[in-house]
């Protein structure tokens, strides 16, 4: 097996009382793509807020290729390589969304501290921008404000904006919520195109269990801040206990019940 | 030792008047999550009011304080329903631009009205106790008492009567305590006025304190209580109430032995709680 | 607004204030000379504020930084102008990083409470330390040197000399103002003001560029307060008190926040109706309460703003 591109050792968060995050020991192979499903509540977006910085570590350490950057501040992060879209719509409102991609581009190739000469002469970074716009669909958008954008065009340029940071690892959270199935058809074809590509080892958290089977090899389920299961999307099909805790969600009408499976 | 005590006496009781005007910033930081820069000039005009009030109604002090918080509250309640509610939805900045507006205001009508220069009161407080064999003013001790009064007062209102069970609510969740049925903008002029009562109140008992009226004793004690309330964490009372003992025993302190700078020290320790806890001693985590 | 009109507007700007000392008009040299002071000042200010978001109430101590600077400079060591403003700047740029070091961790209302602590702390330093400032009575007697340049000696005693001198100074502010708001740099602190926590994940070290920001517009403030001390020759406490703090916040708001013209707008604006009203009243401040009262109402996109939006609405009746 290839080095993980992260990987966690007994990383722990309590959120006042309640366990959000219990002894996770979790790798993530470069070029992979996997998902992390689980109900309300189960830790994933604690989790990403850990691996990504949002939140501080209590215990545990996260290794990111061969680094210890449980202690690094957001920034140092990123310019690491690892970043992260949201899932509520998380861009800079009052910016066009040439630049809004152009930002976390103009600092994924080190060109923030040019501060005399005009960014309309930064040609590497805005072809680099105006790439990231075409491959969420919005190159036609590229002078709107992100405010006056429709609600399905913001939620494509925030992946797009985390994008645009080049990532080697890339948390996208829930990045279909809220869009209609042409967009979530163009959104994954981009993942799926930029997975194959092997330079981004994706790692999304969803709801949609359509996208989570055909997009990923793998899928880890999460429940009270532990991994109920970590395996091939067959094997966390039929996993008995992915399919108890699931009981009573709608999730469950997308999976092949078992004879005597429901009370 | 006799002179410690004095001047650990002497910083109670002028802590307690920036406690009076930072307990009124903090509830209304605590309710209406603004930061009001004219509250300063609530003191002022307190103090002001009570004056002439007292010359009005004839050398009844008490009388004077009773009124005159009460017209500056009505002040603020204006000011809130009028101009402060229209810029809840703005960014900070025009927040707070439009409360330093009122300062400019206030400041200046005041030296429209009664002048600019200061105005001496006519003495009525001389009576003083021995401490340690030393004199020291009785009027200052009854003003350490009301401080904690006020606290005390604070406290019961807020977490023991319905009402301030409805204030609370209101202060963490706005839409939600109207979905109940709370009328919140009215629920908001007046915790505003209120607030605007204590820091008058603060004034209007600052007279024979400080002996001096002047249009500047706005600006002074807005800083101490910025930094006040800063320290004790914006929007928690307790914190307030804390510091504000803190703030008034050091710059008793710093008067004493370090006159060019006492206010160096508050500052200082601003920065520093600052550092340790980012958003004061017991303020709210982000 | 057509690109040929953009790039002509600040010629023509540039040729009317050359244009101002020809009048003849001692007053009005003297309160254009004012102007682009302040004009200094608002511009570098707005590169914290209008740019980056953060508000601060005490950037008045900068000021009095390049002032006291610049004034001690001249008295003690040389009166050279130039070589006084290099003092002045780099006195408030050095404060401004101590400050900004401890400003910068805290955010929104407490970061605006310690700039305003800090900005009296300094009044009240400049205040009491009356051997080395004069204290209240100020630092007087400050000359204008003469200006040393490339073998030349030029003198700036006359009001119309030294106009020329803070023009171009003040043009090469201005102009290095507006290449940070156009540089990647620029973008980014947008970025920054927009959405601070977005910015940092998109790799940008949030606290070390408003450090960075900070220190700049304080260098701008220092530069401005260098100048008002050779147009007065004196420096004054009250430079770092709150109040003249607050002028740069509410010239820029008067101008508009967004756009490098407005802090100038701002300034001209500004000191023209202190000049009218003072006519009339000696409550100036009292009448400037009531304007702010008024453009936070009715024009919060100050005039520079409001006169953008009327033309983008015209020029795109369709939109």
């Amino acid at each position: 097996m290839s080095e993980p591109i992260l990987s966690t050792h007994r990383l722990t968060n309590w959120f006042g009382k309640v366990c959000t995050a219990e002894d996770l020991d979790l790798a993530f192979r470069p070029g992979e793509l996997t998902s992390i499903i689980g109900p309300n509540g189960a830790g994933k977006s604690t989790l990403i807020n850990l691996l990504t910085g949002h939140l501080p570590v209590q215990s545990g350490r996260i290794v990111f290729r061969g680094v210890e950057v449980t202690r690094l501040p957001i920034h140092a992060r990123v310019r690491l390589g690892i970043c992260r879209s949201f899932q509520v719509v998380n861009v800079f409102p009052q910016l066009s969304a040439l630049d809004n991609v152009l930002i976390p581009a103009l600092a994924a190739a080190g060109r923030t501290r040019r501060f005399l000469a005009p960014v309309s002469r930064e040609r590497a970074a805005r072809a680099e921008a105006e790439a990231v716009l075409a491959s969420v669909g919005l190159s036609e958008r590229r002078d709107t404000r992100a405010a006056a954008l429709s609600h399905g065009d913001r939620h494509l340029l925030e992946v797009g904006v985390a994008l645009a940071a080049r990532p080697a690892l890339l948390f996208l959270d829930e990045p279909t919520a809220g869009m209609n199935p042409v967009e979530r058809a163009r959104l994954l074809e981009s993942v799926r195109g930029l997975a194959r590509e092997g330079r981004t080892t994706f790692v999304v958290v969803e709801h949609d269990m359509d996208v989570v089977f055909s997009l990923s090899a793998r899928v880890v389920v999460l429940n009270r801040g532990e991994v109920l299961c970590d395996g091939t999307p067959d094997v966390v099909r039929n996993d008995r206990k992915v399919r108890e805790v699931y009981l009573g969600d709608e999730v469950i009408d997308l999976m092949p019940v078992a004879e005597g499976a429901r009370p | 030792m006799q002179s410690l005590v004095h001047v650990v006496l002497a910083g109670l009781s002028s802590g307690m008047f920036i406690w009076l005007v930072a307990s009124g910033l903090t509830l209304i930081f605590g309710v209406l999550g603004v930061l009001n820069f004219a509250h300063g000039s609530f003191y002022m005009l307190g103090a002001y009011v009570c004056f002439s009030v007292a010359r009005l109604l004839g050398p009844h002090f008490w009388l004077a304080v009773l009124v005159g918080p009460l017209v500056v509250a009505a002040i603020g309640y204006a000011m809130e329903h009028r101009f402060l509610r229209r810029v809840y939805q703005l960014a900070l900045p025009y927040q707070l631009l439009l409360t330093f507006a009122f300062v400019l205001i206030f400041d200046n009508l005041v030296k429209l009205i009664w002048g600019a220069g200061s105005i001496s009161p006519p003495p009525g407080f001389s009576g003083s106790i021995l401490v340690l064999g030393r004199k020291f003013p009785l009027y200052s001790l009854f003003i350490i008492a009301v401080g904690p009064l006020v606290a005390l007062g604070l406290w019961t209102l807020l977490d023991l009567t319905w009402v301030g069970r409805t204030v609370r609510a209101a202060a963490s969740d706005r839409e939600m305590a109207s979905a109940l049925g709370v009328r919140v903008p009215a629920l908001f002029s007046r915790v505003f006025a209120f607030g605007a009562w204590l820091g008058a109140l603060g004034g209007a008992l600052a007279v024979p304190y400080v002996g001096l009226l002047t249009p500047g004793m706005g600006e002074s004690i807005i800083i101490e209580a910025f930094m006040v309330a800063v320290i004790g964490g914006l929007g928690s009372l307790k914190g307030a109430f804390l510091a504000a003992l803190v703030i008034g025993i050091l710059s008793a302190f710093g008067t004493r032995y370090f006159p060019a700078f006492d206010m160096a020290l508050a500052f200082v320790l601003m920065a520093a709680v600052l550092l340790w806890r980012p958003r004061g001693l017991f303020g709210a985590a982000a | 607004m057509t690109r040929a009109l953009r790039l002509a507007a600040p010629l023509l700007v540039l040729a009317a204030l050359c244009a101002v000392p020809l009048a003849g008009e001692r007053f009005l040299t003297y309160l254009a000379i004012r102007v682009m002071i302040l004009g200094v000042f608002a511009s570098g200010y707005n590169l914290l504020l209008g740019q980056t978001g953060l508000l601060s109430f005490g950037h008045g101590a900068f000021y009095a930084a390049g002032a006291y600077g610049l004034g001690l400079f001249s008295l003690h060591v040389s009166a050279h102008p130039l070589l006084g403003l290099a003092v002045a700047v780099a006195a408030a740029a050095l404060l401004a990083l101590f400050v900004g070091f401890l400003c910068v961790r805290s955010s929104e209302v407490y970061f605006s409470m310690l700039t305003l602590a800090f900005g009296m702390l300094a009044f009240a330093v400049i205040w009491n330390a009356r051997e080395v400032t004069g204290g209240d009575d100020g630092l007087v007697g400050v000359v204008r040197g003469k200006l040393s340049l490339l073998g030349l000696a030029l003198p700036l005693g006359k009001e119309s000399q030294l106009y020329y001198f803070v023009l171009a100074l003040f043009a090469l502010a201005v102009w290095v103002a507006h290449r940070i708001r156009s540089s990647p740099f620029g973008l980014v602190l947008a970025g920054m003001r927009e959405n601070a926590v977005r910015a940092a994940f998109a790799g940008v070290p949030v606290r070390r560029y408003r450090l960075a920001v900070f220190v700049v517009s304080a260098a701008f403030a220092g530069l401005a307060g260098g100048l008002e001390v050779l147009l007065e020759g004196s420096a004054r406490p009250f430079m770092s008190h709150w109040t003249h703090s607050a002028e740069p916040i509410l010239v820029s708001l008067l101008g508009g926040l967004g756009s490098l013209a407005g802090p100038l707008a701002g300034s001209l604006l500004f000191v023209a109706l202190r000049e009218i009203v003072q006519r009339f009243t000696e409550h100036w401040m009292l009448a400037f309460g009531v304007i702010l009262l008024l453009i936070i109402g009715l024009a919060r996109e100050g005039v520079v703003g409001t006169l953008e939006q009327l033309l983008a609405r015209r020029g795109a009746p369709e939109a």
